[in-house]
């Protein structure tokens, strides 16, 4: 068992007209022996194609993967002792879920044929799929095909498992389940694992560390707190919580923000943390930290129209409008009992302990919200 | 429910009138009714010619073909349907010509086969690894395919021939002892015709093969890279077993044809090639059409006629079950 560790890895493909275009830049990752990183982003920011590097089956333009303390940058993927689960199983149609899952056994170890019988009989066990030996994957539903995938991965005992966006085929409620029996999986192999998704809840439940890549370009690594509350960068803001933060384009004037609609004046301590930034800024603010009040009392609290009442039973996503013009919306999200209607004129309260502030030119944080420090665990960077 | 309907009422005041009517049709029912209604007979000025047509000059033809075979028609008289026998099927296995060219027609469908399917995965699997000018060599092995058989028997008995490009090849390298007269030879007149035809099917078995291939996706291979299997290992036990029913179905094609592969050899050797490439097709077209023999070739037609149901059945059963006819 050893840690896996990409040092600037970067890929550049190139078109068949000589364009470069540079899928993943220089990202730099370190994952130890028994964590779950999660590698999120949007579609085309390069998680696949840093996964692929890792499995063996994309070159490595630039930088290295080592795994312990051998670089494989130019082993062949069986050799890498790593395995994968493809997004759509990739289970071959016609071996039955035995065969699909004895299959690796057979071609890259000597293992006896019994012993390659118990292994497989164990990890089917393992997954509950211990009936389904004999059927053929076009006989499966999408979960049961799902365990067979991962079932073909544990047999092999791989130092490194690498996950494609696994769950993306199953539906809402069966990829919920998945999501929990999964992280449980891990934890019981304690193996290292990779798992790509796009999907940022999959990054926030299941991930000891998550590492947020945007055009090829890794924005950050941290725990999944860490990158909820201290985002290291406009993208990661919005990226990271639904519904999405919200954001105000402000200039900063003395110890006040402007914004077309509103002011918002800042304590001495926000105004020190300031003191380099420039004046064009996006101040951030989550949807669960504004609160809704009836009247206008107290500092930071501004008068809004109502537009959208999302009910999800057990809060409410409120869609509010800011402003005569109705331009700037911003969502809260409330109690799910506390009881608003469209057009209804409420008075949105912004604690200033909750406030992001970023740089507009670079995306920067230059200010994230006061946490308590007692509820970020240590990460082990 | 009512409500709706009212409101439905409100929107198109005809649609009431329009639903009493269709009822009323409804109730009446009589049977003559029904059958104009149908779906059944309304669709029947599309259906119903074609399938006339086909009865008559496909089922029909072959019903008569069969009758004829029960007789003892030959010459210059006409058939009698009154006095009907198994006479002709007597006959068969005490033939000669008939047991070798029944013979050469079953070597010829399983060597065929078989072979254009070899060299046709072969170029499948060679030109699916993603090659340059891919298109350009698909077109070549395909080519031959759209040749008419007239033309391939012609130019094949030419390279065969004496001063022909096979020998004057094998000449030019130094192999002067392997130069052979290849379709006056009765030793290797059936293999020179097999590998003619071969030459001119494997570009359609690889053309059945490489959209078997295209069908899987590309995570199979990369699964099995992964997975630790060799090149070899790779193609044999996870992407050749997946073109299963492409080879099925090119088996069906390449038989049928094979069973009338008469044009070929009725170009390159006439209607007398003689026992050592005598196929079934032939001989039936010699004893009916040269001899006169007319019912003898009926019951070799009837022959050739069973061996094709024998290849197509299975293929139909099974394809019927997967609910694919």
């Amino acid at each position: 068992m050893a840690d896996l560790q990409l040092d600037a890895v970067t890929k550049v493909f190139t078109e068949r007209d000589g364009n470069e275009i540079t899928a993943v830049d220089d990202v730099s990752l370190t994952i130890e022996d028994g964590e779950f990183l999660v590698l999120v982003g949007p579609s085309g920011c390069g998680k696949s194609t840093t996964l692929r590097m890792v499995a063996g089956l994309e070159s490595i333009s630039a930088g290295q993967v080592r795994l312990g303390d051998s670089v494989v940058n130019d082993s062949k993927p069986k050799d890498r002792n790593i395995a994968m689960v493809f997004q759509s199983y990739a289970l071959y149609p016609h071996m039955t879920v035995r065969e699909n899952m004895a299959f690796g056994l057979q071609e890259s170890t000597a293992m006896p044929d019994d012993e390659i019988e118990r292994t497989v009989a164990s990890a089917a066990d393992m997954l509950g799929i211990d009936d389904l030996l004999e059927r053929k994957p076009d006989d499966l539903s999408g979960g049961q095909q799902q365990r067979v995938a991962l079932g073909r991965a544990i047999v092999r005992d791989p130092e490194v498992f690498l996950l494609d966006e696994p769950l993306s085929n199953l539906d809402a409620k069966l990829r919920a389940q998945m999501r929990t029996e999964l992280k449980r999986l891990q934890n019981d192999l304690d193996v290292a694992t990779i798992y790509v998704t796009h999907d940022q809840t999959e990054a926030m439940t299941m991930a000891d560390k998550i590492a947020i890549l945007n055009d090829g370009e890794l924005q950050q690594v941290g725990t999944p707190l860490e990158c909820y509350h201290e985002p290291a960068n406009l993208f990661v803001a919005s990226f990271i919580g639904e519904p999405s933060m919200n954001f105000f384009d402000v200039t900063r004037d003395d110890s006040q923000l402007v914004h077309d609609h509103f002011r918002y004046d800042l304590s001495n301590e926000t105004d020190d943390a300031l003191a380099d930034a420039h004046a064009e800024l996006v101040l951030g603010v989550r949807p669960e930290d504004i609160a809704l009040q009836s009247t206008a009392d107290g500092a930071h609290t501004y008068a809004t129209v109502v537009d959208v009442v999302e009910p999800m039973g057990n809060e409410n996503n409120v869609y509010l409008t800011i402003g005569d013009e109705q331009t700037q919306t911003f969502v809260a999200t409330v109690d799910g009992m506390h009881h608003v209607e469209a057009g209804e004129t409420v008075y949105a309260h912004i604690p200033e302990s909750a406030v992001h502030l970023f740089d507009r030119q670079s995306g920067r944080a230059m200010r994230n919200r006061t946490v308590e420090s007692t509820t970020i665990p240590e990460t082990k960077l | 429910m009512d409500s709706l309907r009212n409101s439905l009422r409100r929107l198109n005041p005809l649609s009431e009138t329009a639903t009493e009517q269709s009822q009323g049709t409804q109730t009446q029912g009589s049977l003559a009714g029904r059958l104009r209604d149908s779906d059944f007979v309304e669709s029947m000025p599309f259906w119903l010619p074609p399938t006339l047509l086909v009865l008559l000059f496909v089922y029909g033809a072959i019903a008569w073909n069969v009758a004829i075979s029960f007789t003892g028609w030959s010459g210059l008289g006409q058939p009698e349907y009154t006095d009907l026998s198994l006479e002709m099927y007597r006959q068969l296995p005490a033939d000669q010509n008939f047991r070798a060219s029944l013979w050469n027609t079953i070597v010829l469908l399983i060597t065929f086969t078989g072979s254009s399917l070899v060299v046709g995965l072969g170029l499948a699997l060679l030109v699916d690894r993603k090659i340059r000018f891919e298109n350009t060599f698909r077109t070549i092995y395909l080519l031959p395919m759209a040749l008419s058989f007239v033309v391939t028997a012609i130019f094949w008995s030419w390279m065969y021939a004496r001063g022909g490009l096979i020998n004057t090849t094998l000449e030019g390298i130094g192999l002067d002892w392997l130069a052979h007269n290849w379709i006056g030879d009765p030793q290797f007149k059936l293999a020179a015709v097999i590998v003619a035809l071969i030459w001119q099917f494997s570009g359609y078995c690889m053309i059945v093969y490489l959209a078997g291939l295209r069908a899987i996706p590309n995570e199979h291979y990369e699964a099995a890279r992964i997975d630790g299997a060799s090149t070899l290992k790779l193609y044999w036990r996870v992407i050749i077993p997946q073109l299963r029913s492409s080879t099925i179905g090119a088996v069906v094609v390449l038989m049928v044809f094979a069973l009338k592969a008469f044009d070929f050899i009725y170009v390159m050797f006439g209607t007398n090639p003689g026992r050592s490439v005598d196929i079934l097709a032939v001989t039936m077209y010699r004893e009916a059409f040269s001899s006169s023999q007319w019912a003898y070739g009926a019951a070799i037609a009837v022959v050739l006629f069973a061996l094709a149901l024998t290849i197509i059945g299975p293929y139909a059963y099974t394809q019927y079950k997967r609910g694919a006819l």
